[in-house]
């Protein structure tokens, strides 16, 4: 995969279609250089994705977009959500399509000419910028602004801010940010006026049946969202940033286990886990039977163990640093009682193993 | 293709073999007039697959009762009716029961009860597998008015994936159901609409299983557009004739006899017969959806490419959503390689139409059959498809390969080795075992 040197041109032979304008991208927007969504969405597809955590409405913020779009007779959109097995809290992604042609190619989106961070802390497990070419389009939901952004997830494009949680929290009494990422991402994408991204937005909400003061609230929020959005353009991406890694195989799976078919180690699954808690194995007493039923329970493969004379095998512990996702399992099948869920107030020890 | 024109039938007054009349069990004219319709004109919106298959069953005059259990990715298949349902009112009713089997148990009663009824359900993997018992009975039951929507997921093999590839319907190939798969979201909401045509055609009276890529389709937004009720009554009261009661083949149904081997033989001779029916029907009852709605309708396979005389250097066997990306970048390949492609997406799973394929893929150099499916074998796909090469002689050699297993993305990267594989079998290596193949790389 290709970094930030990226041409128009090779935009859409990634997409699967002609290239007719076949400028460069410095030629996209005469002096910006800047790729610009209208432009693609009319000659071949505008592609969007977006990153966040589930139950954070980034599904609902590209529906209505879509939505949005589809207001013009002429627009054909594509819009699907990617989920993992997780729950709430799990990062998820987000793509869209946009043209003014039919739409047949159907993989994922891996080179989005807009790209959304809905939520900060998806991007401490992925890199929601990658494969966007030079001159792309970066929309976060951040209280820090456009420049701050930039240096910080070293972003060559067009970059706009607005901090969705706040003016959630303050219209909605809940720090939900997609009113503002699709009130921002509507105005990264342009061509639509405000009064129907405003009424497209509140049409979804009552197909939904959300109350009518629920929904005076949303247009409260939309309006504010759409005074908050700071914009810049930058250039802070260095040569090799954002570049895809390549697929390297599944490596060594072994037979029965799980651990090794996470979709990877960087997908830290204890960040699905429920906030406020954590898991704690205690026996001062020795009392584990040897059973051995949490071991083989264990979706994650983090209980330790050793060999024992008498038992078989001897629990001693267990890694609940980076892919205990208080599933419960363990809790569940031990006779001894010996795994707890417990409340901390603290963040995450970093290589916690307790003992 | 023929032109079809559908044949004209009152609506039923259901008579036994025997004479016997059943009209005081069921007054149609009154179920049909109770109707109430979710739309009055054609409309245009976003939608879902699974909304998509729901406002389809939804607009059918003839789906009072919508027995379901909800399982990922179909969940919005009973949602969406549940709701509608609860706010229209009126006569239907949503059944909620307490599993897939008990569902699939619902829909043989209900089924058998009310022949001129329609009964649709959704659901995907495991569930299609919990109602296995009962799908193999009702696949040889003769209650063509069975419609189970599967929305394809990976779980016929463990471990559990959410994602959606075929590997539950093909698993569930001979239950004795007609399979078609359909992609995108007018497709979806097209198909479902024509499938009980099929299936309660007096000469095929076999249930139907339309279906769909679960996430990839069941959870992908796009334009569709939906047609008033009454053109979908229209259409259907023109296919679907009364129907005899109560049963098939001398008033035996496949539920509960327990026959002799020379009467098992001759049953599932019956049933074979009547399966090989879709071929002559299927593409009539299509023409005619064509032609009322302006849309294509139920065919073999949509095709991708093909030059007049159907001679290509390769040929690309596959099905589901990920085709659009070779379609996308079929005419590129071309461009870049210097070579003939085209390529047909499957429809019609079961029965397989082994001729029309056959007659199809003829003049190819190599054929690329891309199977989604676990199988352990060179795939569902590749097996039909050998099978519908078998008679011709000089038959175009095989390439099977296996991508987007567990519902991965299958990305240009992905379509390009596969097609460079059959590049080079159709340059005269031989092909090698099948692979599988991730986002680009032969694994």
């Amino acid at each position: 995969m290709s970094g930030p040197r990226d041409s128009v041109a090779e935009v859409k032979a990634a997409m699967g279609v002609p290239d007719r304008s076949a400028r460069t991208l410095d030629d996209a927007r005469p002096g910006t250089g800047l790729l610009d969504p209208q432009e693609l969405l009319r000659d071949s597809v505008l592609e969007i994705r977006g990153d966040g955590k589930a139950g954070g409405g980034l599904v609902l913020a590209f529906q209505t977009l879509a939505a949005l779009a589809l207001r013009d007779p002429e627009l054909h959109v594509q819009e699907w959500p990617f989920f993992s097995s997780a729950r709430r809290g799990a990062n998820i992604r987000s793509f869209l399509r946009m043209s003014r042609r039919p739409i047949e190619v159907a993989c994922e989106v891996t080179r989005p000419a807009i790209a959304l961070l809905m939520d900060e802390s998806a991007g401490r497990s992925v890199d929601f910028a990658q494969g966007v070419p030079k001159g792309g389009t970066f929309v976060l939901n951040t209280r820090r602004g456009p420049e701050e952004c930039a240096r910080h997830y070293r972003l060559t494009g067009r970059v706009l801010t607005v901090p969705g949680d706040d003016i959630g929290t303050r219209h909605l009494k809940h720090a939900i940010g997609n009113v503002s990422a699709y009130v921002a991402m509507a105005r990264a994408i342009g061509g639509f006026e405000r009064g129907e991204m405003v009424e497209s937005f509140l049409a979804m909400l009552a197909k939904r049946r959300i109350p009518p003061g629920l929904i005076e609230a949303n247009r409260a929020a939309l309006e504010a969202s759409d005074a908050a959005i700071q914009s810049g353009t930058f250039h802070e991406a260095g040569p090799e940033d954002h570049a895809a890694t390549p697929f390297a195989g599944y490596g060594q799976l072994p037979p029965g286990a799980q651990t090794a078919l996470r979709l990877s180690r960087d997908n830290r699954t204890a960040d699905y886990a429920r906030s406020g808690f954590r898991l704690r194995f205690e026996d001062p007493a020795t009392a584990c039977t040897g059973c051995a039923h949490c071991v083989t329970n264990c979706p994650e493969g983090i209980i330790h163990f050793r060999p024992d004379a008498e038992r078989g095998l001897l629990v001693t512990g267990v890694d609940v640093s980076s892919y205990c996702k208080l599933c419960g399992e363990c809790i569940a099948v031990c006779p001894e009682h010996l795994f707890k869920e417990m409340p901390f107030q603290d963040v995450w020890e970093e290589s916690e193993v307790t003992t | 293709m023929t032109t079809a024109t559908a044949p004209s039938h009152p609506l039923p007054h259901t008579t036994t073999p025997a004479g016997e009349r059943y009209d005081g069990v069921i007054d149609l004219e009154r179920v049909k007039a109770a109707h109430r319709p979710l739309y009055t004109a054609r409309e245009s919106f976003t939608a879902d697959g699974n909304t998509a298959a729901a406002l389809a069953t939804l607009q059918m005059w003839r789906a009072l009762i919508f027995a379901g259990f909800p399982i990922t990715p179909s969940t919005k298949w009973i949602e969406t009716v549940a709701a509608k349902v609860a706010a229209q009112g009126g006569h239907r009713r949503v059944k909620l029961l307490e599993a897939e089997h008990a569902v699939a148990d619902y829909l043989v009663g209900a089924a058998a009860a009310c022949r001129d009824l329609i009964f649709p359900t959704a659901t995907s993997s495991v569930g299609l597998d919990h109602m296995t018992e009962t799908t193999r009975s009702l696949g040889a039951s003769g209650l063509g008015n069975v419609m189970i929507i599967d929305v394809y997921r990976a779980t016929a093999n463990f471990p559990l994936c959410i994602e959606g590839d075929p590997s539950d319907t093909l698993a569930h190939r001979d239950d004795g159901f007609i399979q078609i798969c359909a992609r995108g979201k007018q497709q979806i909401y097209d198909t479902v609409i024509q499938a009980p045509c099929l299936g309660m055609h007096p000469e095929i009276l076999t249930p139907t299983m339309p279906g769909f890529y679960g996430i990839k389709d069941s959870h992908r937004s796009a334009r569709l557009q939906v047609e008033p009720d009454a053109e979908i009554h229209a259409f259907q009261d023109g296919w679907i004739p009364p129907c005899t009661l109560p049963g098939l083949i001398n008033g035996d149904t496949a539920m509960g006899n327990c026959v002799t081997s020379r009467h098992f033989q001759g049953f599932k001779l019956e049933q074979k017969r009547r399966m090989e029916q879709v071929f002559e029907w299927l593409p009539r009852i299509g023409d005619d959806f064509a032609q009322r709605f302006g849309r294509p309708g139920l065919a073999f396979y949509d095709e991708a490419g093909w030059p007049a005389d159907g001679a290509v250097d390769i040929a690309v066997v596959s099905m589901g959503p990920d085709f659009g990306t070779f379609e996308a970048l079929r005419q590129r390949y071309e461009a870049t390689r210097r070579v003939r492609v085209a390529g047909i997406a499957m429809r019609l799973l079961t029965p397989f139409p082994r001729e029309a394929v056959r007659r199809r893929l003829a003049r190819a150099r190599a054929v690329l059959v891309v199977n989604q499916a676990h199988h352990f074998g060179r795939g569902h796909l590749t097996l039909d498809v050998a099978d519908a090469l078998d008679a011709l002689p000089g038959a175009p050699p095989l390439v099977p390969a296996f991508a987007g297993l567990g519902g991965a993305d299958v990305s240009s990267a992905t379509w390009e080795e596969m097609l460079d594989e059959a590049r080079a079998v159709a340059a005269g290596v031989l092909p090698g075992a099948p692979r599988i193949y991730h986002e680009g790389a032969a694994l």
